[in-house]
């Protein structure tokens, strides 16, 4: 080992311009032995030099790190600034809006450009009503997939069943509008929609109410509608739901999987069956993360403006029928900003301003809850 | 040596053992609290100039932690805090106007795990002194061979310094993440269980490798194995609870130790 | 003795059906999924033409998408130089500068939120601080620009970044940090030059998914790049892209215009897809490699 050895006292160059001894050929390899040669000497030349030149770039060190670091905490404080910025900049575009129509404007139905009065509620129902009809059909399909692919699916296709689930997220938003718009619609209008209006509505096309809709209140309002084409609420929340429906699962799926093996082991234990223990044990022990990520589909839901915009219709007047078209805040602002001027521009930008406000504070739920969990592992 | 300072049991403290050689670092009255707990307690020391000193003790007795604060590694994390005096040749390194730069350029370190940069071999090398110096490339070349063969690594990878250091085997790579330390031309060598993490037969290269890089450096290494101790170090400190036990020639540790928690460590009874 | 075997065979029943129901759920999801891109691959197929590449939008169903692709490429290139500078540094400072102090905890948790934020919104925010503000210093043209789409995708990109940097980089072990800093490296060089080259497939794979995600936003680009119907490269310019014009055509009451939107449909999935397939195969072939 030794013997490879070879130039000995070797000067280089450079800032400590200290000898390098190579020669270890003189080693003892005894283990224990202490009878070692000892060489007190101590290259203390240019010590000084040295010194000095360390402490300076000591000094450029300190300074390029603080420089760095403030590069770095300026960009990520450019996070907090378009938060607050797209917060500042539609109330401000909506400050028109808001003085005009004051707390009212919540509450008005009205939308007549011609008279240049607005309100709120039509908009607002609509985001309001097209997310939560997305939650109803997403959530319990989403705990389906996420407890088929953590507990059901054989272990070879889980990886290639939760891809392709997850596909559905990567596919963009307008896609879903042209497939909702052309397709779905349709399809929805001659298939479902004939039976939904027959059988629960309060406006069949024969005209003779069923039993349902005779008896049971609400239902019949709220699937009566003589409006002969797809583009609905149901239609739009359906759209929606397929779209939040990877976003949940995903969220569920990774949650369950951070419930402890010996959990479940001792359930399963007791002789509970897969149900009893997703149900029982692993529903229970993730519930402010599957709560959390309910509200991150939601805010999604809410947000949507695309898929929306195509499959709503765009009426701008109130209908309690969820199969009568209707208008959400994202696809108002769509289809009316580039034309509006003046109050309607500042209506459009009051009402982005109320979206903005109101995703915010459901994704902040969303992502406190996803965090409760994450606090109980410990993480 | 004299006859007395290897016969002896020093009867002063555990921090003074016979002086087998200049001491390079003074330890004293050590303290370590990390998030207010109390790791380290009063611990004095000398370490001799150019000579191995392990530091034994059961995992949790804060080995590891006194090795990290020879380098200050451990300020680059919040609420840690080291109280004491820490005297590298002549100066307090724990002062807070040591700078770091000249603290890691005189005191280099070798982690339990090997990490290679991701980066070529030369490259993991030559990084380091690349910041510390300007050389010429004729002189980094010169420089990174010279500590590829003190590493004793040459051989193994000349013909390959252009590839990934990642692909080197576990106990390469803990040899060429010593080589990067010694670059530097350090005075003071901190190896932190250096081969936990490598098989019987790497390790086997690495202690070699102590014994021949003691000429030069003065090593502390922080080991869990106690034969290693014994193997490579002229002297050894037994650590139990942040408190500093003994600490004496190998020989003396490990067959007349004078504390009976030491014997009890070293002849397997806890720990 | 009846009893339990009636309980038992009822808690059988439960399990059986609950478990059937996931699967059904899957398969819903899965139905929806060949449904979506069935449709989007006969429609688009059989749309598809080679004018589609080489025409302008100008001559409508004679045209085709050609200034729409360019403007989209344009627009995406502006939002990811804009946004990965940004996003890897921000999440740089999160991982490496911040992490466990109260304001990077805080940045981290808007950042998540910026995430999902209504893209809508984020336009109209590029609108008020870049269209408005350039249409009064040109005495009231209104300028929309290329540019101004690419800032407001910039804004849904950042987030995508900031985070998979600062996860990435939190993966790294902490033992290269300490590796790095006991040879007296800065920070700084320690940042740029090992723990990002360490993470560097990980941080392709979010800008890449950064990419998927801007390539398919429609609504901030309608009030920041608008569209036209000539072929331009000026990101001064208004610009059309990609799913603006599909917005456009599908609602257009023409056949043919939808038949050009179906054609379009299909290269942005495509696209899209071929993205995010990207982007897991650079991160599967090259894990953080350390341990």
């Amino acid at each position: 080992m030794a013997a490879r050895l070879t130039s000995g006292g070797l000067l280089l160059k450079g800032a400590s311009q200290r000898r390098i001894v190579n020669d270890r050929l003189g080693l003892h390899r005894l283990a224990g032995s202490h009878e070692r040669d000892r060489n007190h000497m101590q290259a203390n030349v240019g010590a000084v030099a040295s010194t000095m030149v360390q402490e300076e770039r000591a000094h450029r060190d300190a300074r390029h790190d603080r420089l760095f670091s403030w590069l770095l905490k300026g960009c990520a404080l450019l996070v907090l600034a378009s938060l607050l910025g797209a917060a500042g900049a539609t109330l401000w575009g909506g400050r028109h809006a808001f003085a005009t129509f004051g707390w009212h404007f919540l509450i008005s139905s009205a939308w007549d450009p011609s008279t240049d009065t607005y309100g709120a509620l039509v908009p607002v129902y609509g985001t309001i009503a097209t997310s939560v009809i997305a939650l109803i059909i997403a959530v319990p399909i989403s705990f389906g997939v996420a407890l088929y692919l953590s507990e059901v699916a054989p272990a070879w296709l889980r990886t290639p069943v939760a891809s392709a689930i997850e596909l559905l997220a990567g596919i963009p938003s307008i896609i879903y509008g042209m497939w909702g718009l052309f397709i779905f619609a349709p399809f929805f209008a001659d298939h479902i929609k004939p039976w939904l209006t027959n059988y629960l509505g309060d406006k069949p096309d024969d005209g003779k109410l069923s039993w349902v809709a005779a008896h049971v209140p609400f239902i019949g309002k709220l699937f009566g509608s003589d409006y002969p084409f797809g583009a609905s609420v149901l239609t739009a929340g359906i759209v929606l739901a397929v779209m939040i429906i990877p976003f949940i699962s995903s969220v569920m799926r990774e949650v369950f999987q951070t419930v402890p093996t010996r959990l479940k082991e001792s359930a399963y234990a007791l002789g509970s069956s897969t149900w009893e223990v997703s149900w029982d044990i692993v529903l229970p022990y993730t519930r402010s993360a599957v709560i959390g990520g309910i509200f991150l589909g939601l805010g999604r839901a809410l947000g949507e403006t695309m898929a929306v915009t195509f499959v709503l219709g765009n009426a701008m007047q109130f209908s309690a029928s969820i199969l009568d078209p209707g208008a959400s805040i994202a696809s108002t602002i769509a289809n009316q900003f580039s034309e509006a001027a003046g109050l309607q521009k500042s209506t459009l930008m009051a009402l982005a301003f109320l979206l903005f406000v109101v995703t915010f504070i459901v994704l902040l739920i969303a992502r406190w809850m996803l965090r409760q969990l994450a606090h109980k592992e410990g993480r | 040596m004299t006859e007395s300072a290897a016969a002896g049991i020093h009867p002063q403290s555990a921090a003074t053992p016979a002086p087998i050689a200049p001491t390079k670092i003074q330890v004293r009255d050590l303290h370590f609290y990390y998030n207010g707990f109390h790791a380290l307690k009063g611990i004095s020391m000398d370490i001799p100039e150019k000579k191995v000193t392990a530091i034994i003790g059961p995992s949790g007795c804060g080995k590891s932690t006194l090795l990290r604060i020879f380098n200050r590694i451990y300020a680059i994390y919040p609420k840690l805090e080291a109280k004491g005096e820490i005297v590298l040749d002549g100066e307090n390194i724990l002062d807070a106007s040591y700078s770091m730069n000249r603290l890691r350029s005189k005191v280099g370190m070798v982690f339990q795990k090997p990490v290679p940069f991701p980066m070529t071999i030369f490259e993991n090398v030559a990084y380091g002194i690349r910041h510390h110096e300007k050389l010429s490339r004729a002189d980094m070349d010169i420089r990174v061979e010279q500590a590829l063969r003190s590493a004793a690594l040459w051989d193994e990878v000349k013909d390959k310094l252009k590839q990934s250091a990642l692909g080197l085997s576990g106990g390469q790579q803990q040899r060429l993440c010593i080589a990067r330390g010694i670059a530097l031309k350090p005075e003071v060598l901190l190896l932190d269980e250096p081969t936990s993490a490598l098989d019987p037969i790497a390790t086997g290269r690495i202690e070699q490798l102590v014994e021949e890089l003691k000429n030069e450096y003065t090593i502390v290494i922080v080991t869990h194995n106690m034969q290693q101790a014994a193997r490579c170090s002229d002297l050894t400190a037994f650590m139990y609870l942040g408190e500093l036990i003994e600490f004496d020639r190998t020989e003396q540790i490990f067959t007349k130790p004078s504390k009976k928690q030491t014997e009890d460590y070293i002849t397997g009874r806890f720990g | 003795m009846a009893g339990n075997s009636s309980l038992y065979l009822r808690r059988r029943f439960t399990n059986a059906l609950a478990l059937t129901l996931s699967t059904m759920a899957t398969v819903l999801g899965l139905i929806f999924l060949a449904w979506i891109l069935w449709e989007t691959l006969r429609q688009g197929l059989g749309a598809l033409t080679p004018k589609l590449f080489t025409k302008i939008t100008a001559y409508g169903e004679d045209g085709g998408l050609a200034n729409a692709m360019v403007g989209s490429l344009i627009i995406n290139l502006i939002g990811i130089l804009i946004a990965t500078p940004i996003g890897v540094m921000a999440g740089a400072w999160l991982a490496e500068y911040a992490n466990r102090t109260r304001l990077g905890e805080s940045i981290r948790f808007l950042n998540d939120i910026l995430l999902s934020a209504p893209s809508i919104v984020l336009g109209l925010f590029v609108y008020t601080i870049i269209v408005l503000p350039t249409t009064a210093l040109t005495s009231g043209n209104t300028t929309f620009s290329g540019l101004a789409g690419g800032v407001a995708l910039a804004l849904i990109a950042l987030p995508v970044i900031v985070r998979t940097t600062d996860e990435m980089l939190r993966l790294v072990p902490s033992t290269l940090r300490e590796a790095s800093l006991s040879l007296g490296i800065p920070q700084w060089k320690l940042t740029t030059q090992i723990l990002v080259r360490s993470a560097r497939s990980g941080i392709i794979t979010g800008v890449l998914l950064a990419l998927a995600r801007i390539s398919g936003e429609t609504a901030p680009l309608l009030f920041t790049a608008f569209g036209n119907n000539y072929m331009t490269a000026n990101p001064m310019d208004k610009m059309s892209s990609l799913p603006q014009v599909i917005y456009q055509y599908a609602n257009d009451p023409g056949e043919a215009m939808h038949a050009i939107a179906w054609a379009g449909a299909f290269v942005l999935t495509m696209f899209v897809l071929l993205l995010s397939l990207a982007s897991r195969l650079v991160l599967s072939r090259n894990k953080v490699s350390h341990d």
